[in-house]
């Protein structure tokens, strides 16, 4: 008996196999994603694990106030006692400063800001965040004082720099670059005060100490000193030596000491697995739900065909029990498909992540160790979905009376809630109305359909939103920036120079500027009592400057800083209360401390960037210690003088590190937001992919179901072109109604991602929800088109249809 | 000059590597008006026959000529345009569209061959003749058995097609209803509608003008009713 059921049900699987295989694509597709969506932060963890521990990545690193340098012997000097003293394992010095660097090659002009990381060329590299080398050689000690260079993987791979070729750094210093790496502490790459910043547009050269001191114009210092604890000493400990050993060094020198776990990069990138899990968790069973009612579906409708089938063997005496064996086993049998093909998809998408990330992320070590455990349950998923969904009506079936499951069309034919559409009179002929009747007849059908078509369209709107909003907001901040002298430039100093210096003299002196301003641009924090500090980049400038200055809302009397109005409320502060500002202070020549300043917030600005802050000179002059010092100049070109000219014209003086359009940023962070898009737009194709086979699968049970009246109306003559048009018109009303709730549902699900999950993992951003009318189009034209459309696939199928044998079909 | 003309029409099917012949060189001829009943034991290929001659399906072998089209030949358009313009069908099961009225499936008859415009009101007028007109914008499922095949004939009629073909009509019905639905059919014929009906009931042929046989294929009989045509009320079965 039981091979019967076996085989009657295979013949089941095979009468419909391509409804079955796109079920179970559908279900691979929900399970797969699932999987291998949820699996990510796992091996997301250990590759960054091991990349840490492979690069020796430091436990502390101190650093010294900006414009703070000291002898590099004397800091190396710090180091070694400490090891001696069994508190360090090693310990490496640093030379790390602004650059501007001229990497134009073969006629391609590319001049861009960037850093200067000096480090000890030792064999196999720094002891402490050695450097990985991806292409050509490292720093070797015969390297040392010599103009060489290893560029940063980030950049060199997006420009197409690497070993052989030259690139010229402020001054004009000519380097050779021998290699492209990466370092442990720049795996992400992040500007000033942790913002953001952009690898096409930001070179981060890594050469000998001793060249990193000509660079820069300190020969013989260092500003930072990177270690690593010796097993069995805490990271307190370690931190409590440092500072003390440093207090009795350099007692004029302020330092920043940095655990491994606070570093701006590691903590974004480890804080990025749990944000980007919950976002992709999300995405996950929203695509699994989609998929989940699809499943129902179909396998309701191959339960539906068997009705009779039940009820002829209710009434030969057979027990509901070994009835429902047949459509059951069709069930698992299309569960077992689904589930093994999820397993594919679901490497497929780890696969394609993996790649995602090893473009943005050149992590020595990444490693994808299958997720047995959530392959399981994805598994477990992809199994349960059809087989639950196949219990139900065959539960439904079993409890009909055998009467009626004999009887002809007694499911087919029900017309449930249909009496109110009688009454509604629809112009035009009388097959107008089947579309409408057919969508309201076969409710469930339709709801289900509209459900994961609304399932796909929402996860579509959710991701392609998001991208809309950081394009709203980068554009919300160009539009600040470029609210007055749009064309200004950015003349970054290479340290803390006085007003009347040569380079500050020279540069404003150009012939091709037109006007032009001092500033200050320090990092600092700001924090009030109970609430986590905030880094920031502060700005000391004209708060009236005719060139630029920020549009402050809610302005208060007196004199105190701007914030942004994130970093207001994320402090939870308005204009007119304290916050403890904490900036360098001048202490001595070239030495700085941080001081933390009670100061009133006198206004906000909308700028999305949580970590700009702005001063007036007159008051940040008095808290830095800093009047007539400057490492920062605004420059606007005089009229029809192109920004490139200016650049050239200014890169060649002394003691200017870069010379960048005030634009650029947002410019480049827009043309970057495209090169991480590459994970959402995995998630976008598996959506489109489902959304697709959902149509297709829709169009294909609604071709069985009116086989018998498609038939009816190929025997009237009625050509074959109308009755798909009256299916594409049937098509049409569930795409609108899914699409309409999935837009609803996409909206709401944009809103909360914006509103409460980004800032959890952007914290740094005030992303505004923003939907753009190229994505509601998109949307509109998946959801109603390509459903609606959908029936042109079975078009084949109707045009071989058997007539006569479909006439004679007893439901 | 005859209405319909079978000359030599066969129809075989391959199954699998089986060649199965349902209908074998048939001669037939059908004039205007005439109300035909093709007659035979399952199997014995009256519907085959009956799809040739609506063109749902078409003949292997010979001719098959209703109204001057030659269906074998003709193209999917030409023979979707002659359902359209020059037969009907009245099938067994019915065949309602399950999300139209009543008013609706006998409208679906009207508009298919594009009568919609010269006469508006047809489908009521053809309802009525049915004498469903209480039931007009009841759904099929809210109908019995009977009212559904004479939805069914008024869809037919409302094409004011020339040929009415009808497969089992009465195969679902109580002999009551049976009766009704085949007063209706006759009647067709006194109006000029060529009507073949397709059944196995020996009783239903006592009514026909004309009574084709068919046995494995072939027609093994054509005439007149054996014992002469009776009227319907003597029906019994």
């Amino acid at each position: 008996m039981g091979w019967l059921w076996l085989r009657w049900s295979w013949r089941d699987l095979r009468s419909r196999w391509v409804q079955v295989t796109a079920i179970a694509f559908i279900i691979a597709l929900g399970s797969g994603t699932y999987s291998g969506l949820t699996s990510t932060s796992e091996w997301r963890r250990r590759s960054y694990d091991a990349s840490y521990a492979r690069l020796r990545m430091y436990d502390l690193r101190v650093s010294l106030a900006a414009g703070s340098f000291v002898d590099t012997a004397a800091l190396s000097a710090v180091g070694t006692e400490l090891e001696s003293a069994g508190t360090l394992r090693s310990s490496a010095v640093q030379l790390v400063g602004p650059i501007q660097v001229d990497a134009s090659q073969r006629g391609r002009t590319i001049l861009v800001p960037g850093r200067v990381v000096g480090v000890e060329p030792v064999r196999n590299g720094p002891t402490v965040s050695t450097l990985s080398i991806t292409a050509g050689r490292g720093l070797r000690p015969t390297d040392s004082a010599r103009p060489v260079a290893v560029l940063d993987e980030h950049f060199g791979k997006r420009r197409n720099v690497g070993p052989g070729d030259r690139i010229r750094v402020s001054g004009k210093v000519g380097l050779t670059v021998v290699g492209r790496g990466v370092s442990p502490e720049h795996f992400i790459l992040l500007g000033d005060a942790g913002t953001f910043t952009t690898e096409a547009n930001f070179a981060l050269t890594f050469v000998p100490i001793g060249t990193a001191g000509e660079l820069l114009g300190q020969p013989g210092r260092a500003n930072a000193l990177a270690v690593r604890t010796r097993p069995g000493v805490s990271v307190t400990q370690a931190r409590r030596a440092l500072s003390d050993a440093f207090a009795a060094g350099f007692p004029d020198v302020g330092v920043t000491i940095t655990a491994r776990a606070a570093d701006p990069g590691y903590r974004l990138l480890y804080d990025d697995i749990e944000g980007d899990q919950r976002l992709y968790n999300i995405f996950a069973v929203l695509i699994l739900l989609g998929a989940a009612f699809a499943a129902f579906n179909l396998t309701t409708r191959i339960v539906e065909a068997q009705r009779r089938e039940i009820g002829i063997g209710m009434a030969l005496g057979v027990p509901s029990r070994r009835l429902a064996v047949r459509p059951v086993l069709v069930g698992m049998q299309i569960a077992a498909l689904g589930a093994g093909l999820g397993v594919v998809v679901g490497l497929g998408v780890g696969s394609l992540m993996i790649q995602v990330l090893r473009s943005y992320f050149p992590l020595p070590v990444w490693r994808q160790d299958f997720q047995l455990g959530i392959f399981l349950r994805g598994a477990a998923l992809g199994i349960a979905l059809p087989f639950v969904a196949t219990l139900v009506p065959v539960w439904r079936a079993v409890r009909v009376a055998p009467i009626d499951a004999i009887r002809t069309g007694v499911v087919t034919k029900r017309g449930r809630g249909l009496g109110w559409l009688a009454k509604i009179r629809l112009p035009g002929r009388s097959v107008t109305a089947l579309p409408v009747r057919n969508v309201f007849r076969q409710l469930r059908r339709t709801v289900m359909t509209a459900l994961g078509v609304a399932a796909s369209i929402a996860v579509l709107l959710g991701v392609v939103g998001m991208l809309d909003s950081f394009r709203a907001t980068i554009d919300h901040a160009s539009k600040e920036l470029g609210r007055s002298a749009p064309n200004r430039l950015a003349v970054t100093l290479a340290t803390f120079d006085l007003e009347t210096s040569s380079a500050v003299t020279t540069t404003r002196a150009s012939p091709l500027i037109r006007r032009s301003q001092t500033e200050l641009q320090l990092p600092g924090s700001v924090r009030r009592a109970g609430v986590k500090p905030i880094d920031l980049l502060v700005t000391i400038s004209d708060l009236q400057s005719p060139i630029w200055h920020p549009t402050i809302h809610e302005r208060v009397r007196g004199d105190g800083v701007v914030l942004t109005e994130k970093a207001a409320d994320d402090l939870g502060v308005r204009p007119g209360d304290r916050v403890l500002l904490r900036l360098p202070y001048r202490e001595g020549l070239t030495s700085y401390r941080y001081v933390e300043q009670a100061v009133p917030v006198i206004g906000l600005s909308a700028m999305p960037l949580r970590s700009l802050a702005w001063m007036d000179r007159r008051v940040g002059d008095s808290l830095t210690n800093l009047a007539g010092i400057t490492n920062f100049v605004v420059v606007e070109p005089k009229a029809g003088v192109r920004t490139e000219e200016v650049q050239r014209a200014l890169f060649g003086v002394s003691g200017v590190s870069s010379v960048q359009l005030v634009t650029d940023f947002a410019d480049s962070l827009q043309k970057e937001l495209d090169r991480a898009v590459g994970i959402l737009l995995i998630v976008e194709g598996a959506v489109l992919l489902l959304a697709l086979l959902i149509a297709f699968n829709a169009a294909s049970i609604s071709a069985d179901d009116r086989a018998r009246e498609n038939a009816t109306m190929f025997a009237f003559g009625y050509p074959l072109r109308s009755v798909v048009a009256m299916e594409i018109g049937e098509s049409l009303l569930v795409g609108i109604i899914g699409t309409a709730v999935g837009l609803l549902g996409g909206w709401l699900l944009l809103d909360w991602l914006v509103t409460e999950l980004l800032p959890t993992t952007l914290p740094d951003l005030q992303i505004v929800t923003a939907l753009s009318g190229q994505t509601l189009l998109i949307a509109v034209l998946l959801g109603v088109l390509a459903v609606a459309l959908a029936p042109l696939l079975t078009v084949r199928k109707l045009r071989r249809m058997d007539v006569p044998s479909t006439l004679r079909v007893v439901e | 000059m005859s209405l319909i003309e079978l000359r030599g029409a066969s129809r075989t099917y391959q199954i699998g590597e089986r060649r199965v012949t349902a209908l074998e060189a048939v001669d037939l001829t059908v004039d205007v008006g005439e109300f035909v009943v093709v007659l035979g034991p399952s199997g014995c290929g009256k519907t085959t026959l009956l799809n040739l001659v609506g063109a749902l399906d078409v003949a292997s072998e010979g001719e098959v000529t209703v109204a001057g089209h030659h269906i074998v030949g003709a193209s999917r358009g030409e023979l979707s345009r002659f359902r359209r313009e020059t037969v009907s069908f009245v099938f067994q099961t019915f065949n309602l569209f399950q999300a139209l009225t009543a008013i609706e499936n006998v409208q679906f008859g009207v508009d298919v061959t594009g009568r919609h415009r010269e006469e508006p009101d047809r489908a009521m007028t053809v309802l009525e003749r049915v004498g469903l007109q209480d039931r007009a914008h009841h759904f099929p499922h809210q109908l019995s058995g009977g009212e559904q095949q004479r939805v069914a004939i008024a869809r037919a009629l409302a094409t004011g097609n020339p040929v009415l073909l009808a497969d089992e009509p009465t195969g679902e019905l109580d002999f009551r209803t049976g009766v009704q639905i085949l007063e209706l059919l006759h009647e067709q014929a006194h109006v000029g509608v060529t009507v073949i009906i397709v059944t196995h009931n020996r009783e239903i042929a006592r009514v026909a003008d004309r009574v084709v046989e068919l046995g494995s294929g072939r027609v093994t009989a054509d005439g007149p009713p054996v014992g002469g045509q009776v009227p319907i009320n003597e029906l019994r079965w």
